[in-house]
């Protein structure tokens, strides 16, 4: 790790402890996440059921059955633990916000993840950041913050896996083509979370204005910017479409979330898709 | 280059304006920087093209007033100035100028510095020689015949100042005479007054050639009278018909200090006014000149100098007393306040503030440190007076003209044989000679002097039976003068006679100057100049060779350059000569026809370069906030400049007190010193501790919990009863500290100190612990002291050992506190005894608690009980009386 690369990481820790409590905060406000909610494997308690004869004797619970005259069968909870992983993007454009006083969309996008990995690693599911380790429990999520720090990997998601992409989705869409391939082939799936600042939403610019792509040499510059804003706002419309169809070809549906808006809703939208995702 | 009005100095710079049209071109040509933003989905704008081009070029109004700026830069680079009549008098030849630089031309010179200029200037352009000549008498005066250059002309212009004398336009004629030249162009600037040889002069000046006089609208007015009276000042003011109707006057003081002022007008076509500026007599008393508000001349301003030469003084104030009309410096103070500017502080603060004189009295003391300051200032020619006092009486030092006999004398007390005695008359080689001595004033107690010592100092007062009053000696180059009696009345009456005012004002005439005050004549002598007036009326310091006056010229002085308007001063007493004279008539000047007259002012060039550039780089700034404003840049600088401001509001000091929780003064207190040595200040605290539970219960004292005060630091002021036992090893006092205590004894604090050494032999703490304070002489306590009565009736102060030692300060010495001793020195380790670590038994402890109670009592009640001292002879002879 190079000395700068370091220092950023530390930088970034120094500010983990505050998305990890707005994570914790998000995660207590959002609906529980309890197990499965079927019945299977597991150690929880789900429902007793009457007897049926193909169950076999082991299976009576005797305790039960003895308060009544019928044979009941205990019923656990299926506990099928599947594993999400998370990517976020680390492109400088990512790290950005219009307003100095709104969170950065790295930032809502590091809040979200990690009250995600709260409530998943509440539910038995083993989360982990992709291309690292996967964990489950209570301090699954302290290292995960950890993890966090270190730069999006490319590797491979293990087999059936869930996968959530982090990102603004502008880099060209044949690198998203790519990595949602090498995904769908393991027979991932999972969601696209485009994180977006209001200002790239509304474009308010106005005058003879230079932009530049943060960690991007070289702009564009614009005569008029409230000239342009119509054409932005199609381009801008034309690019989620076709991320949007990306992704679903390839089993990714995408959510939309913006900086300025509560990241609790995006966030049961999130848990309902993993939770609730087909085997 | 003229211009219609305008001239051009520099017309080459002009040939910039034709740069314009490329400055328009390129403005026009080159669009204003674009704004840069950070925005990621930047990608999705490449390709984008809005049509609206034109509006990335700079409006057109903006560079308009872009090539206005820069027009006007270029104009101002070409020096133009605005010349009504520069045109028609281009024709060249020999110039005079005559200038009435008197001080009657003062309130406009400005004007007739900038009308010459105009003229020096025209002939600069001309080519032409200009020749000067100044009517106000100069003891080097100017050759009329000597042809200057321009520059030369503007040179001496430039230093030319009005003098404080009016001009002598007789004196002018002849100068006029020395030369036979012809000019072609006479410019007369007038003072617009008349004076004997104004109308030859103006015949003289016409035959040498055409005159135009320039005369001023509003001529000026003069004080020509002044005193301070019991209303205040009053004033008497003099004009021209010409002068200016009303105005206001303004009394100063020496130090320019503004006391009061009062509006005057000219009645009708009155030329004589008078105007009072009421103020109280001793206020009044420290009027040093008076002058007209906004006319700035040497005329305009009279000085008063009774009040001019007010010695600076400074009284030592001992601190902390209480009774103003007991203290030594109320009486300096009261006398002295009419005829010295007075400043009472420690002698350090007074030796910064540079006085003149100081005074000391009795309770002051000089600090070790600031001793070796204060010699080197009266060996400067510093002048310090001293008053006698118990103190000096028991402790004299080397700060005085006599070596003095300790112990002070007595006159008619109970037991002596003298009768209070008068003042003898005062010797007449005495400064205080021609003072009445005052009949009704009897000292009844002064410090004497060694009679060896008598023969090195003067004395300048003594008692009828020739013992010096009053003596004085020369040290270094300054003086110490010593009144042998209480600067007080408890031990004379003399401060309470006018005559003591007067023996103080002329001690004071001693006071420090330059050339020392040890062998000043008190009589006799020439007038010296110590400042004199400007041609504008301020004062300056004399230069050094000006000759003195002597006494019969000074009285007929006119102002001239030989005597000229000022203060002067002659053995301590001041005296002016001033530049308005009762006997000067003011007239409007009458010239002849053939002389042409203008108005002051009329024909001068106003150079306009200043304005143009102050115009552009206006129009400049203006054009970088419109240039911010068009970057959209403004709202954001607006939203910093007030972060700054409000910030700057906010930094504003604000005043925060905190009551503290625990205010001493709610409820009485004993306090102990903590002297660093635990074990001892533990033993105090619970000593302290016993002693107040005693009082408690026996007594309608209830003192709160007992507090541990530290010397350095703590205010002592609010504690009646300090203990201050000696420590295991007892170390000198810091300087803080010794300050402390003195300020604590001053102001009637009552301070125990206990060297817990009874019985033993050999250390002596006290001389280490007190080293340093001012303690007063002590007396053993007795059965008969105040102390032994208080509470309980006591014969003996037992402590940890039955046998102790026990002294206070004497009844004499504490005479300003109605003999209320303000320290007590013992060896009783009494605080033990308190709490009852003690050789002796119960019995032993009960008298040490007796004894404390005492203490408390006589620290809270004073002498309350000392007539208890009487009760046996009372009971006595009331038994008698009873038989």
């Amino acid at each position: 790790m190079s000395e700068a690369a370091r220092l950023d990481a530390l930088a970034l820790a120094g500010d983990l402890p505050g998305v990890l409590l707005d994570a914790k905060r998000l995660a207590a406000m959002a609906p529980g996440v309890h197990g499965r909610r079927r019945s299977g494997q597991g150690e929880a308690f789900w429902q007793y059921r009457d007897h049926r004869p193909e169950d076999g004797a082991r299976l009576v619970d005797w305790r039960r059955s003895a308060r009544g005259d019928r044979y009941y069968v205990r019923e656990r909870e299926r506990e099928a633990a599947q594993t999400a992983w998370l990517w976020l993007d680390a492109n400088p454009g990512f790290d950005w916000t219009s307003d100095a006083r709104r969170p950065t969309k790295l930032r809502r996008a590091r809040t979200l993840a990690l009250a995600l990995a709260i409530l998943l690693a509440r539910g038995g599911e083993r989360v982990g950041v992709l291309g690292g380790q996967s964990r489950s429990g209570a301090r699954a999520v302290d290292r995960l913050a950890g993890d966090l720090l270190a730069a999006p990997s490319d590797a491979a998601p293990t087999a059936q896996s869930c996968v959530l992409f982090f990102s603004d989705f502008y880099a060209p869409l044949e690198s998203w083509r790519a990595r949602l391939a090498r995904c769908a082939e393991v027979g991932a799936t999972g969601a696209l979370v485009m994180t977006a600042d209001p200002a790239e939403d509304d474009f308010p610019y106005q005058g003879r204005t230079l932009f530049e792509a943060p960690g991007v040499r070289g702009g564009v510059l614009i005569g008029r910017a409230e000239a342009a804003r119509t054409e932005y706002a199609r381009r801008l419309l034309a690019h989620r479409n076709a991320i949007r169809a990306l992704g679903a070809e390839h089993r990714f549906p995408a959510l939309l979330h913006r900086t300025d808006h509560s990241a609790a809703p995006t966030l049961s939208m999130l848990i309902a898709l993993v939770t609730e995702r087909g085997p | 280059m003229t211009l219609g009005p305008i001239l051009f100095a520099a017309p080459g710079a002009l040939w910039a304006l034709l740069a314009l049209p490329a400055l328009y071109w390129l403005m026009r040509a080159t669009p204003p920087a674009p704004r840069r933003e950070a925005f990621p989905p930047a990608r999705l704008l490449e390709g984008v093209r809005t049509d609206d081009q034109t509006r990335e070029r700079a409006p057109l109004w903006l560079v308009l007033f872009r090539a206005l700026a820069a027009a006007l830069l270029i104009l101002a680079f070409a020096r133009p100035s605005l010349a009504p009549n520069a045109a028609q008098d281009g024709q060249g030849g020999r110039t005079l100028i005559v200038i009435d630089d008197g001080w009657t031309s003062a309130p406009f010179w400005s004007d007739v510095r900038s009308t010459a200029l105009a003229e020096i200037n025209r002939a600069e352009r001309t080519g032409a020689p200009v020749s000067l000549l100044l009517t106000a008498p100069s003891l080097r005066p100017r050759d009329p015949g000597e042809a200057l250059t321009a520059a030369d002309a503007k040179a001496v212009l430039a230093r030319l100042e009005p003098q404080p004398w009016r001009p002598n336009r007789a004196q002018a004629r002849d100068r006029l005479g020395q030369t036979s030249d012809q000019f072609s162009r006479i410019l007369w600037l007038t003072d617009g007054l008349n004076d004997e040889g104004a109308s030859a002069f103006a015949e003289a000046l016409a035959a040498r050639g055409p005159v135009s006089a320039r005369a001023p609208p509003r001529t000026a007015r003069a004080i020509v009278a002044g005193a301070v009276t019991s209303e205040g000042v009053v004033v008497e003011l003099r004009r021209a018909s010409s002068g200016a109707n009303g105005g206001a006057i303004a009394a100063e003081t020496a130090e320019g200090r503004s006391l009061g002022a009062a509006e005057f007008s000219f009645d009708g076509a009155a030329t004589t006014a008078t105007a009072t500026v009421s103020l109280p007599p001793e206020i009044a008393a420290r009027a040093a000149r008076v002058r007209i508000v906004g006319e700035e001349s040497a005329g305009a301003v009279r000085l008063l100098p009774a009040g001019a030469s007010r010695p600076f003084v400074g009284l030592i104030d001992p601190g902390g007393a209480s009774q103003p009309l007991l203290s030594d410096l109320f009486y300096a103070d009261r006398a002295l306040q009419p005829y010295a500017s007075l400043q009472r502080g420690a002698v350090s603060a007074l030796l910064d503030a540079r006085v003149q004189a100081m005074i000391l009295p009795d309770a002051g003391r000089i600090a070790p440190t600031d001793r070796a300051a204060l010699t080197r200032w009266i060996e400067n020619g510093g002048l310090l007076i001293r008053f006698a006092g118990p103190r000096l009486a028991n402790d004299s030092d080397d700060l005085l003209p006599v070596r003095l006999r300790p112990g002070a004398r007595s006159l008619g007390g109970a037991l002596a044989w003298e009768t209070p005695l008068s003042i003898a008359p005062f010797p007449v080689d005495s400064p205080f000679a021609g003072i009445a001595p005052p009949q009704d004033v009897t000292v009844r107690r002064q410090v004497l002097a060694e009679p060896a010592s008598l023969e090195e100092a003067r004395v300048w007062a003594s008692l009828a039976d020739n013992s010096p009053l009053v003596t004085a000696r020369a040290r270094g180059r300054g003086l110490i003068v010593l009144y042998h009696v209480g600067g007080g009345p408890d031990w004379s009456d003399l401060p309470l006679s006018g005559a003591f005012v007067e023996m103080l004002r002329r001690s004071l005439a001693f006071a420090a100057r330059g050339e020392g005050a040890g062998d000043r004549e008190i009589v006799g002598g020439p007038y010296i100049a110590d400042r004199l007036l400007d041609g504008f009326g301020a004062l300056a310091p004399a230069p050094p060779e000006m000759a003195p006056i002597a006494p019969e010229t000074f009285a007929l002085a006119l102002p001239s350059p030989q005597t000229p308007p000022g203060l002067y001063e002659r053995a301590g007493v001041s005296a002016a000569i001033d530049a308005g004279r009762a006997e000067d008539a003011l007239a409007p000047l009458v010239l002849p026809n053939a002389i042409a007259r203008g108005a002051l002012g009329d024909a001068t060039e106003r150079p306009m370069a200043g304005w143009l550039f102050g115009a552009s780089g206006l129009m400049l700034a203006l054009d970088l906030l419109v240039a911010l404003a068009l970057f959209g840049r403004l709202p954001r600088l607006a939203r910093a400049g007030a972060g700054v401001l409000l910030g700057l509001a906010l930094m504003s000091p604000r005043d925060a007190y905190a009551q503290s929780a625990q205010d001493p003064t709610q409820i009485v207190r004993l306090a102990y010193v903590r002297t660093g040595d635990a074990r001892v200040d533990r033993t105090s605290a619970a000593g302290l501790e016993a002693l107040r539970q005693i009082l408690i219960e026996r007594t309608s004292v209830e003192p709160g919990p007992s507090v541990g005060v530290d010397l350095g630091r703590d205010d002592l002021s609010v504690y009646p009863f300090v203990y201050w036992p000696a420590a295991g090893a007892p170390q000198r006092l810091s300087d803080a500290a010794l300050a402390n205590v003195d300020r604590y004894l001053a102001i009637g604090g009552l301070l125990l100190v206990d060297t817990r050494n009874a019985g033993q032999t050999g250390n002596r703490p006290a001389a280490t612990m007190l080293s340093g304070v001012d303690v007063p002489p002590l007396e053993p306590v007795t059965a008969d002291h105040v102390t032994a009565r208080a509470f309980y009736l006591l014969r003996s102060f037992p402590g940890r050992t039955q046998a102790t030692q026990l002294w206070a300060e004497s009844a004499s010495a504490a005479e300003s506190r109605d003999g209320v001793a303000s320290i007590f020195i013992g060896d009783g380790d009494w605080a033990a005894a308190w709490a009852g670590e003690l050789e002796g038994g119960a019995r032993q402890r009960e008298l040490a608690l007796r004894f404390g109670v005492n203490m408390v009592m006589v620290a809270l009640t004073g002498n309350y009980k000392a007539d208890q001292v009487h009760v046996p002879a009372l009971l006595e002879r009331l038994g008698r009386e009873r038989q």
